[in-house]
C-alpha cells in the first residue's frame, strides 16, 4: 500500500461524516422529536384545534386549560404528588437497604455468587407473577391501594437495580482508604459509614437517580395495587381510555407533566446511564 | 473474583483476632439483612403462598376455597386466547427486539466517532428511556389518531390520496402501531450500550485493519462484530427479558383488542385476575409464564455473569 493511496483515507476519517451518516441522524432524530414534539403541542391547542384537518401544527391561541383541567378535574394532582411521596420513600429505601447490602457482597462477598444472582433475578422476574400474590397478601394486610404498601412494593422492585448498581461501584472502588481507617482503630462500620459511603456519594446519586426514574414511571404494580387513594401519575392515564377523541389536550398536558420531571433527571446524569441500563455489568 | 477474595483473606484472616473474624461476619449479614428480609417478604413469601392458590379456588366470583387440583391449570392450558396471547408475545419480543437491535447497532455506529454535536445528539436520543412507557402509548395514540392525527395525514400528502388506516384497531396495523411505540421507546438501550461497546474497541485494531487493506465491511465482520459479541448478548439479554412483560402499550393503545387479538400474556393474565376475577386461574397462568420465562433466565443470566466474573 502505497501513501498516495492512504492519505485520503485517514482525511475522511477525521473530518468529512458521509452523507447517509448525516441522513440517516437526522430521520432519526425527527422520529424520537416529532411525538414529543406533538404531545406538546397538543397540550396547549385549544379543543377545537385538535379535531381539525389538516392537523394544526402550532395552535394561534396557546391555552392552558388542559393543565388545569388534566391537573383539577381528572385528579391528576393527586397523583402527581402519590407519585412523588411514593417515589421518593421507595427511591430512599431502596438506595439505604441496596448501598448496605452492595458493600456487604462487593468486600465480603456474602453469599458467593448464589445471593447476587438472586437478587439480580427478581430484576427479571415477570411483574404479573409477583403481583398476583403481592396483591391477594396486601388484601390480607390491608395494604392495598395504601401508600405504605406501594412503598413497600416499590422498594423491593427496584433493589436489584440498587444493589447491582451499588455493588458495581464499590467494586470499582479501590479498598486502600478502609483498610487504613481499620488500621487506624475505626470499627468496621464507622469504615463503612465514614469512609466508603462518602467515597461512593456519586454511584449512590446516579442509582438514586434511576431508582427514582423506575418508581415515577412505573404503571403495572400501580394499576393493580392501587384503585382511589394512593394511585399514582401513570395510572390517571385510564381515565382518558374510555373517550374517543375528546380529551386528547388533558391526556397531553398530563403526559407532559409526568415526562418532563423524569427527562431532566435522566438526562442528568446520563453519563451513568450505561451502568444503570445493565446494573453495573457495563462501565459505560 | 480470585483476586478480590485473597484481599478479603488478607484483611480478616491476617490481621484480626478470631473474635475480629467473627464480627466480621455478622457485620456483613447485618448489612445484607434489610434488603434480603425485604424481598423474602413482599416477593417470595407472596410466590410461597399462591403456591397454595395454585390448587384451590381463589376466585372472587365464586366463594369459598375448596381445594380444585389441577383445574386451574387445565383451564388456561385449554384456553386458547392463553396460548395465543403467548404466541404473540414472543412474536412480538422477537420482532421488537429485532429491530432495536439492527436500528440500535446502526445508530451506534453512525455516532462511534466523535464530531460537533455529537453529544447533543446522544442526549436527544435517550430521551425516550425516561418516560413512561403508559405515556408513550398515549403519545403514540395522538400520532396515530384517524382521522385527526398526523401520521394518516402526512402519509396521504406523500402517497397523493387519502390515508384512513386505523392503526389502533386493524390488523395487522394494530401490531405496527405496538411495535412502532415499543422501537421508539427502547431502540435508545440497545444504541447506548452497542455505543459503549463500539467506543471501547481500541483504534489500534481499526488502524491495523486500514494498514492491511481490510474492506468496510469485512472490518465490520471480522473485528467489529466480535468485539462487541459480548455487549450485544448482554444488551439482547436485558432487552428481551423485558420485552417478554410486554402491557403498558397494549393496555393503553389497542386494550388487546379488537377482540382478544392484541393480548399479550401479561395483559391475558391481568384480564383474567383483575377484571373477571379469576384470581387463582389467573395465578396459574402466571407461574407457567414464570417458570417459561426462568427457564430463560438461567440460561441467559447465568452465562453473562459468567463472563462478567471471569
Amino acid at each position: 500500500m502505497t501513501p498516495a493511496v492512504k492519505r485520503p483515507v485517514r482525511r475522511s476519517r477525521l473530518s468529512r461524516t458521509p452523507i447517509w451518516r448525516i441522513l440517516f441522524l437526522t430521520v432519526f432524530i425527527i422520529f424520537v422529536l416529532a411525538p414529543l414534539y406533538w404531545v406538546f403541542v397538543t397540550s396547549i391547542k385549544p379543543s377545537d384545534d385538535y379535531l381539525a384537518i389538516p392537523p394544526v401544527w402550532y395552535p394561534d391561541q396557546p391555552t392552558i386549560i388542559h393543565y388545569t383541567a388534566a391537573l383539577f378535574d381528572y385528579r391528576g394532582l393527586n397523583g402527581l404528588i402519590n407519585s412523588l411521596i411514593i417515589s421518593v420513600a421507595a427511591t430512599f429505601l431502596s438506595c439505604l437497604f441496596g448501598t448496605l447490602m452492595a458493600y456487604s457482597l462487593a468486600r465480603f462477598n456474602t453469599g458467593g455468587q448464589h445471593l447476587s444472582f438472586w437478587v439480580l433475578s427478581q430484576r427479571f422476574l415477570p411483574p404479573i407473577a409477583i403481583v398476583l400474590p403481592i396483591f391477594l397478601n396486601y388484601r390480607a394486610l390491608g395494604l392495598n391501594d395504601t401508600h405504605i404498601g406501594m412503598i413497600l412494593a416499590y422498594t423491593v422492585f427496584t433493589l436489584p437495580v440498587s444493589v447491582w448498581m451499588m455493588f458495581a461501584y464499590f467494586r470499582g472502588m479501590p479498598r486502600s482508604l478502609e483498610e487504613a481507617a481499620l488500621v487506624d482503630g475505626c470499627t468496621r462500620w464507622t469504615s463503612f459509614w465514614r469512609v466508603a459511603v462518602p467515597l461512593a456519594a456519586p454511584g449512590i446519586v446516579a442509582a438514586a437517580v434511576f431508582t427514582f426514574i423506575a418508581c415515577w414511571t412505573e404503571f403495572f404494580f400501580a394499576l393493580v395495587l392501587t384503585s382511589r387513594n394512593a394511585y399514582t401519575l401513570p395510572t390517571v392515564f385510564r381515565a382518558f381510555l374510555s373517550f374517543q377523541g375528546a380529551q386528547y389536550g388533558e391526556a397531553s398536558a398530563l403526559a407532559i407533566v409526568s415526562l418532563v420531571p423524569s427527562i431532566v433527571l435522566g438526562v442528568l446524569v446520563q453519563k451513568h446511564l450505561v451502568r444503570g441500563l445493565t446494573l453495573g455489568a457495563i462501565r459505560g | 473474583m480470585a483476586g478480590s477474595a485473597t484481599a478479603v483473606g488478607t484483611i480478616s484472616g491476617g490481621r484480626h483476632l478470631p473474635s475480629a473474624r467473627q464480627s466480621d461476619r455478622r457485620f456483613k449479614w447485618l448489612l445484607v439483612a434489610p434488603a434480603a428480609l425485604l424481598i423474602l417478604a413482599i416477593s417470595i413469601y407472596p410466590l410461597l403462598f399462591s403456591i397454595w392458590v395454585l390448587f384451590v379456588n381463589y376466585d372472587f366470583q365464586i366463594p369459598g376455597h375448596a381445594f380444585v387440583g389441577l383445574k386451574n391449570f387445565s383451564q388456561v392450558i385449554f384456553d386458547p386466547v392463553a396460548r395465543y396471547s403467548l404466541w404473540v408475545t414472543v412474536v412480538l419480543s422477537v420482532i421488537n427486539v429485532t429491530i432495536e437491535f439492527i436500528l440500535g447497532l446502526a445508530i451506534a455506529m453512525a455516532l462511534a466517532k466523535t464530531f460537533r454535536g455529537r453529544g447533543v445528539i446522544i442526549s436527544i436520543l435517550i430521551v425516550p428511556l425516561f418516560i413512561s412507557p403508559v405515556i408513550v402509548g398515549q403519545v403514540w395514540v395522538l400520532m396515530l389518531h384517524n382521522p385527526f392525527g398526523p401520521t394518516n395525514y402526512l402519509l396521504g400528502q406523500l402517497l397523493g390520496y387519502d390515508v384512513t388506516i386505523k392503526w389502533l384497531t386493524q390488523f395487522p396495523w394494530n401490531f405496527v402501531a405496538l411495535i412502532l411505540a415499543d422501537v421508539w421507546q427502547w431502540t435508545p438501550f440497545m444504541f447506548v450500550i452497542l455505543l459503549a461497546g463500539l467506543t471501547s474497541i481500541p483504534p489500534h485494531v481499526y488502524e491495523a485493519a486500514e494498514l492491511d487493506g481490510v474492506g468496510p465491511w469485512l472490518t465490520f465482520w471480522n473485528i467489529t462484530l466480535p468485539y462487541l459479541a459480548p455487549m450485544i448478548f448482554l444488551a439482547i439479554t436485558f432487552r428481551l427479558l423485558d420485552a417478554v412483560r410486554l402491557f403498558d402499550t397494549i393496555f393503553i393503545m389497542t386494550g388487546g383488542g379488537p377482540g382478544t387479538s392484541t393480548y399479550s400474556a401479561s395483559f391475558y393474565l391481568y384480564t383474567i385476575g383483575f377484571t373477571q376475577f379469576h384470581l387463582s386461574r389467573a395465578t396459574a397462568g402466571a407461574w407457567i409464564f414464570m417458570v417459561l420465562t426462568l427457564l430463560v433466565i438461567i440460561f441467559l443470566v447465568r452465562r453473562l455473569l459468567k463472563a462478567e466474573t471471569r
